[in-house]
């Protein structure tokens, strides 16, 4: 396919996940703080079309409480009482956006049955929701670090190309030595920097601008490149010669030649800095419970026996392989684009 | 319009543009050594442009014209020398006061596709300098430059064209309209005939010649192509390895040349036009 | 020769910017190593606040800075406070550890891009090549963290691999052969993770390299002659191309040093990582330094070799050199 069409449906793929991410509440069945100490590591429901007896029903349903559990051995009794799906359920009240409250969920089954989509962790949480609910928190922390990045490269790469002399050497050459460290080892070595025990928001922020000030060294230096090769150019060299000032030739002629170098670079940024996230959270060291972010959800595969028993709970690790390939997609047609775009 | 003009000079005898003594070095350090070279883009350059003139100044690719160019038209510092347009010192002017100067010199290239922003449609291209220089409103910007489209030959209803969608003889015509834009008095054409076919070559000329008799605009056409400037030049100026060999009327320098390269660059053309006579005899 | 003191130099600022940068960011956190002793009621405040002034924690930053550039020279590189020793040993066996991983890694990885990507480009375009690009794209995009939690599943769940640690139980009683197969058993599942989680980046810029060598003039000049296909490459693209992949080389350490974190810790490695990790949690502070300047070390040393082999392969450097 071209690459408009790769770069058309890649976007399409990611606003609608970012769209049911950012209505997490409404599509998931439950609260992700909501727990049930008699299901823990329950195995994902199964949903069922046809009842014990062969009939069909046209509504999906599941059976009772212990159809969830890593040994489904359901009594012959539990069988006859099943518990149909809805929609547009009544449930938990969430925030839309911090500001309105709802209490419809898309789909949901009548207690004492639970839908885990996903199965549940150690103290009977849906995985599911607290899969949506976690995106809300990884994927904002990876977009806001990234356009922090960006934000800075471009003045940093900008003031660089556009003045030139010692400026561009001390910002080129304080942009290597972020270069040169091993960014991982330094994002640590910050975070080892803040206190353990403060508010998540608190935390939440802090990790991003600590990613964000740590990646713009790549991005400026690409903007720098632009904004060299932009300056020169004739028609830039002709608004000068009609008196425009600095601001205006930076503002209407060089910067808009940047756009595309932008565009691509938070395209490439953002999942790298949602699985620093995800690393950091893992590790202990980022956004911790009972904020869902990724990276808690993936905790408890640290331990053996979670990891060789309750396979569902890596789940959420694998879900992250489509993402990333839709993002890689974009940010490779972005690439082919901006390539064949004459200057 | 509220626009300061220096005193307007209707004298033909006094120049409209007075070149003395300009040169430009530029210095080059080598890498890993403290060693220092000066390398003379031009040096020793004089001459003068009279209100309606047209000076030609013709050299090789290479010979630092266009660097000169760039100094007349205030984008670059000369080295040495001195600039005077209209009896006012151009260098002793801070950059506050050279602001209104612009306006009175404008430099047309010879790429029209570098010298045009590619993401700009053609009328806000020919309002720039208006924009820039602060004169009028938005819809009277927008005015002056559908009317510069017509002088130079441009379909007005082409005002929201990318230049892409133009022809290089077109683009020329729209970096024209641009320069125009200010009412400069010079206009400075580096090599700006280079880089069309013939046709458009001579339709260009001949727009050149229109503007020239309608605002008596003054020309300084550098060139490396002999035979096209002298169809419309005035004067000449020979370059040659940064300095200036020869300068004279046009006439003067076809009937007698001295110098060698000009006798040189003469008999080059000579020699193509005697092939071309000999061919269709 | 000149050149290369200059880099040694440029390279010394470098770490000692690092070494400052580091030690700055760690004062910014309020409470140190012994804030949770602190918050004890059972240990008295002029307990911790003697604690406090022992370990140099009271004084202020330059001062401390200095002291620390002091043990540097000494060779200690001040005290872990968790563990009660000087941090310098404890680092020097964990960074041999992670160093014999990273090599290992470093070394298979370019022994299987280097082919892969040659090859590639050679192929540019054919199905081979795509296939080949399929495939390096699809490992790309699967997280690093996801491949290696993936090995420590295939560990535990099958039980051909050790899932945990350098040496088994009774290292020591082995046979010299019997150590290195302990050794490789255990070194078996980090290498394949850290060569996997590198390999894909690795072939993508190996590939883009030869490709941008084998487009010049004077590539088809060759062929032109007749000069047979395998000749072309491997004597007169590969030799060209040597430029971008030396410096590429250097880079390649940087992103195998961050990926090595990961792996260790997720796969038990005793290297730097996992006690990096437990220093930040218990805010053990001079450990912290210590291992963000190993990290460095190892970064800028592996740099430094780069420049060298850089100097030794391109006339062009040396030629620069003489004038």
């Amino acid at each position: 396919m071209t690459h408009r069409q790769k770069l058309a449906w890649s976007t399409a793929v990611l606003a609608a996940f970012s769209c049911v991410i950012l209505f997490a509440g409404f599509f998931a069945p439950y609260d992700f703080a909501e727990q049930d100490r008699d299901a823990p590591f329950a195995a994902p429901t199964a949903i069922h079309f046809v009842d014990a007896r062969g009939t069909l029903h046209l509504r999906p349903f599941v059976y009772g409480p212990r159809d969830s559990g890593p040994t489904t051995a359901i009594a012959a009794a539990d069988l006859q009482q099943f518990y149909p799906l809805h929609w547009f359920v009544r449930g938990a009240p969430y925030k839309i956006a911090g500001l309105i409250t709802s209490r419809v969920h898309l789909f949901g089954v009548e207690t004492p049955a639970r839908l885990f989509l996903m199965g549940s962790d150690a103290y009977g949480r849906d995985q599911f929701s607290r899969f949506l609910y976690g995106g809300q928190i990884s994927l904002l922390a990876g977009l806001i670090a990234a356009i922090l990045s960006v934000s800075i490269g471009i003045l940093a790469g900008g003031i660089a190309g556009y003045y030139g002399g010692w400026l561009d050497g001390l910002l080129m050459r304080g942009g290597e030595l972020f270069l040169a460290l091993p960014w991982l080892y330094l994002l640590f070595a910050v975070r080892a920097a803040l206190p353990l025990h403060i508010s998540q928001w608190q935390v939440f922020l802090l990790l991003i601008s600590v990613m964000g000030l740590i990646g713009w060294a790549r991005p400026a230096r690409l903007i720098r490149g632009v904004v060299l090769s932009a300056k020169e150019r004739n028609f830039v060299l002709a608004a000068h010669g009609f008196g425009a000032s600095d601001a205006y030739l930076l503002r209407r002629h060089v910067l808009p030649q940047t756009y595309a170098v932008l565009l691509t670079q938070i395209t490439l940024l953002v999942p790298q800095y949602v699985l620093a996230e995800v690393t950091l959270t893992f590790l202990g060291l980022g956004v911790g419970e009972p904020m869902p972010s990724w990276g808690a959800l993936l905790t408890s595969l640290q331990q053996y026996s979670v990891l060789s028993t309750y396979w569902w709970m890596f789940l959420p690790a694998l879900l992250l392989i489509p993402l990333f390939v839709v993002f890689n997609a974009a940010a490779d047609a972005l690439q082919e684009l901006h390539k064949s775009v004459p200057l | 319009m509220n626009r300061e003009r220096l005193q307007s000079n209707r004298n033909q005898f006094e120049p409209l543009l007075r070149v003395s003594g300009l040169g430009k070095q530029y210095v080059q350090r080598r890498a890993f050594s403290r060693q220092k070279i000066a390398v003379n883009a031009f040096q020793d350059i004089s001459f003068a442009i009279f209100p309606g003139k047209t000076l030609a100044l013709v050299g090789e690719s290479g010979a630092g014209k266009s660097s000169l160019a760039r100094c007349i038209a205030l984008l670059e510092r000369p080295s040495a020398g001195g600039i005077e347009l209209a009896g006012q010192n151009l260098l002793a002017l801070n950059t506050k006061q050279l602001f209104p100067m612009r306006r009175e010199v404008q430099l047309i290239f010879q790429d029209p596709s570098s010298a045009l922003n590619p993401r700009l449609t053609a009328c806000e291209i020919i309002a720039e300098p208006l924009l820039i220089q602060g004169e009028g409103a938005k819809s009277q910007r927008r005015a002056r430059a559908l009317q510069l489209m017509d002088q130079v030959g441009l379909d007005p209803a082409w005002e929201r064209k990318a230049p892409l969608e133009f022809s290089g003889g077109q683009r020329q015509r729209l970096a024209i309209a641009r320069a125009l834009a200010l009412g400069p008095r010079l206009l400075i054409l580096d090599e700006a005939l280079s880089n069309l076919d013939a046709a458009n070559q001579a339709l260009i000329l001949k727009l050149l010649a229109e503007l020239q008799a309608a605002h008596s605009l003054s020309f300084l056409h550098i060139s490396h192509d002999l035979r096209l400037v002298s169809e419309f030049a005035d004067d000449v100026a020979v370059m040659y390895q940064g300095r200036i060999v020869e300068a004279k009327s046009t006439r003067k320098l076809f009937a007698s040349p001295e110098h060698y390269y000009t006798k040189e660059l003469l008999a080059s053309v000579r020699s193509v036009e005697s092939i071309l006579l000999e061919r269709s005899a | 020769m000149r050149y290369f003191v200059r880099r040694l130099l440029h390279s010394i600022l470098l770490l000692l910017g690092v070494s400052i940068f580091s030690f700055a960011i760690l004062q910014l956190a309020p409470g140190d190593f012994f804030t949770p002793l602190s918050l004890n009621p059972q240990i008295s405040a002029q307990t911790v606040a003697t604690l406090r002034s022992q370990y140099g924690l009271d004084k202020p930053f330059p001062i401390r800075y200095e002291h620390w550039l002091h043990s540097v020279f000494r060779g200690d590189l001040g005290v872990s406070f968790a563990y009660g020793t000087p941090v310098a040993p404890l680092l020097a066996v964990r960074a041999r550890n992670t160093l014999l991983l990273t090599a290992t890694s470093l070394l298979l990885a370019w022994l299987l891009a280097m082919p892969f990507g040659v090859w590639s480009a050679s192929r540019r375009g054919k199905w081979s090549d795509r296939a080949g690009g399929i495939a390096t794209s699809s490992l790309l995009t699967v997280p690093d963290l996801v491949l290696f939690l993936a090995l420590l599943l295939l560990a535990v769940r099958t039980g051909w691999f050790p899932t945990g640690g350098m040496m088994s139980a009774g290292f020591d009683d082995l046979s010299i052969s019997g150590k290195v197969e302990d050794l490789g058993a255990h070194l078996f599942l980090p290498v394949v993770g850290l060569v996997l989680a590198t390999l894909p980046p690795l072939v993508r810029h190996i590939r883009s390299a030869m490709i941008e060598v084998l487009e010049a003039p004077f590539v088809r000049a060759a062929r032109a002659h007749g000069i047979p296909e395998h000749r072309v490459l491997l004597r007169y693209a590969l030799p060209v191309a040597a430029n971008p992949l030396i410096t590429l080389f250097g880079y390649s350490i940087a992103g195998m040093l961050s990926a090595s974190l990961l792996v260790e810790v997720v796969l038990s490695w005793p290297g730097v990582g996992p006690l990096l990790v437990d220093a930040i949690l218990a805010k053990d502070v001079y450990v912290v330094v210590g291992a963000v300047m190993l990290s460095s070390v190892f970064l800028v040393v592996g740099n430094l070799v780069a420049d060298a082999l850089l100097v030794a392969t391109d006339p062009r450097i040396r030629t620069q050199q003489i004038n």
